[in-house]
């Protein structure tokens, strides 16, 4: 059912006055299907509850397949080969599901957002602080994101004002249905293409042999120097951003996921990193060849890797490629920009939610598009120095992962809102050790940016 | 904090009889902290003891630390 724009109800239950909103009464319509479907028994009751409860996790992971992460992926691929990175790679993400799955917990223990949650229990100045380093962060990331877009559709030839225009259209063609759900659908549509990097890979004729080897035996390992180093503590370091945090925990509570249904937000998750493992893998090995070629993949950029695989692959394979890219620029400017809104309406208690028709969620759409719109313009000026913006991205992610964590730590270990929901022993040594090595790994990278020959004494180069 | 959008019916009306379907049908689907209304109140503040106190002071110390190397980096970097 739906109400379109008429306006809220009220009731009363006991004596306190409910007023119904629209926003309650999409995501009720969410529930009674998920309540129907979990009422049947069978595999297709379960399977289509599966479908109805996946989103959030699938969405964060394969968001933080973003452009500069496949590029980070090509570019190791191509100066390492297949060895070490590739297990390496799904180490990560094991890492990040660790994490992410506390994000799942609070989410649907409290219908709260992650800023949200700082702010009321931390006080206003963290809740300010998370908000606005998040904003930044994101903010410097959707640059980025839109470099992607525009370097993947340059392979076509595709003038950088039109590519950048496409990305804005596909943006708000997606939030242009007020519903949490079809946005949700949309974007895992378009995230879905983050797997075109699997035939890819096949079209390289990777080596399957020396693929198994890799992941049993973590060989062969690559020179340990500076370089090396440095691809290994920004890997850690990247593979939770603040903005994963914020984003699966909001999306978890606009979906309106309960208790209920924790074990299929975990199963969410890990389907989600498994899905981005598998493209992240998969971008290892389609540039590999380069790698056996003794090409050196310095200065690539995204179009640049899809012109070097062209001999290789074809014009077909290399157009994939380029593609890839393109959609990985565009599915992560979508749930980054998403982020920001939902951390903004949080932290300024103004209504937030993708369920929210635009004129009573003025603030949380202007949010979203204004960020979007003004990344987009950036990178349209000429001579800008992108290096630099990446270079300040991994910096203020450095600077704000700490708190992120540790407050996500301190929080599903808070009794007083996850109840028995907290964090069991066994679960609360991992994560610590987990959230430990993330910030320990990311703040030495930052040092690295900083001063580049901090690690001189390694002797590399 | 109100939000402007949420005009109320009076209760003696026709439209609130229909409406009333409605609302126990949105009631009944969603737990009650998830609807829009609960969300507006404030989780108390944590009362923080000697171990957290210390985590989030470090944090602080943290913050001014990273701040600096930051606005180092912008300089240099303008330079």
């Amino acid at each position: 059912m739906s109400v379109g724009s008429q306006p809220p109800q009220t009731n009363r239950i006991a004596d306190e006055v409910v007023v119904i909103t629209h926003e309650d009464v999409d995501r009720a319509h969410d529930r009674v299907r998920v309540s129907a479907a979990r009422a049947q028994r069978g595999f297709f009751s379960g399977a289509r509850l599966l479908w109805l409860l996946v989103g959030p996790g699938v969405l964060v992971m394969l968001g933080e397949n973003d452009g500069p992460s496949m590029l980070s992926y090509a570019a190791t691929g191509a100066k390492f080969g297949i060895g070490f990175f590739i297990p390496f790679v799904a180490l990560t993400f094991c890492m990040a599901i660790v994490v992410q799955e506390m994000t799942v917990r609070l989410g649907a223990a409290t219908h709260r957002g992650h800023a949200e949650l700082i702010f009321d229990r931390f006080g206003p100045f963290w809740g300010w602080f998370s908000m606005i380093d998040l904003a930044i962060g994101n903010f410097l990331t959707l640059i980025t994101e839109f470099i992607a877009i525009r370097a993947g559709l340059g392979f076509f030839g595709v003038p950088p004002w039109m590519a950048i225009l496409i990305a804005l259209v596909i943006l708000y063609a997606a939030l242009m249905s007020h519903r949490y759900w079809t946005w949700e659908r949309i974007t895992l549509a378009a995230a879905a293409f983050n797997l075109v990097f699997i035939p890819v890979a096949l079209m390289t004729h990777p080596n399957w042999h020396d693929v198994g080897r890799a992941f049993v035996t973590w060989q062969p390992l690559p020179g340990f120097n500076k370089d090396t180093l440095l691809i290994v503590l920004a890997d850690i370091g990247a593979t939770v951003t603040p903005w994963m945090l914020f984003f699966q925990q909001s999306a978890t509570v606009d979906k309106g996921l309960t208790t209920k249904d924790i074990r299929f937000g975990r199963i969410d998750t890990v389907l989600g990193a498994a899905l981005a493992t598998a493209a992240a893998v998969a971008t290892i090995l389609a540039t590999a060849p380069l790698f056996a070629h003794q090409m050196t993949a310095d200065n690539f950029q995204a179009a640049e890797f899809a012109q070097a695989l062209q001999p290789i692959i074809g014009r077909f394979g290399a157009s994939l490629f380029a593609l890839g890219m393109v959609e990985a620029g565009i599915v992560a400017s979508i749930t980054i920009s998403t982020s920001s809104a939902y951390a903004f309406g949080e932290v300024t208690h103004k209504p937030h939610s993708l369920n929210l028709p635009m004129g009573q969620g003025k603030s949380f759409y202007s949010v979203l598009t204004l960020c979007a719109v003004a990344a987009a313009a950036i990178v349209l000026i000429p001579g800008l120095p992108l290096v630099y913006v990446v270079l300040l991205v991994n910096v203020v992610a450095v600077l704000a992962m700490p708190p992120a964590l540790v407050f996500l730590f301190m929080l599903v270990n808070d009794k007083e809102i996850m109840g028995d929901l907290v964090s069991p022993l066994w679960a609360n040594v991992l994560s610590s050790g987990v959230v430990f090595l993330l910030t320990a790994a990311g703040v030495l990278f930052g040092i690295s940016v900083i001063a580049p020959n901090i690690f001189a004494v390694l002797g590399g180069k | 904090m109100e939000r402007k959008d949420e005009a109320r019916f009076p209760d003696s009306s026709s439209k609130s009889d229909q409406a009333s379907g409605d609302q126990s049908w949105v009631l009944s689907s969603l737990e009650h902290d998830q609807l829009v209304r609960a969300k507006k109140h404030f989780i108390p503040r944590r009362h923080l003891k000697g171990p957290e106190l210390a985590v989030l002071w470090g944090l602080r110390i943290y913050l001014l630390f990273m701040m600096a190397v930051v606005i180092y980096q912008v300089w240099t970097a303008a330079r």
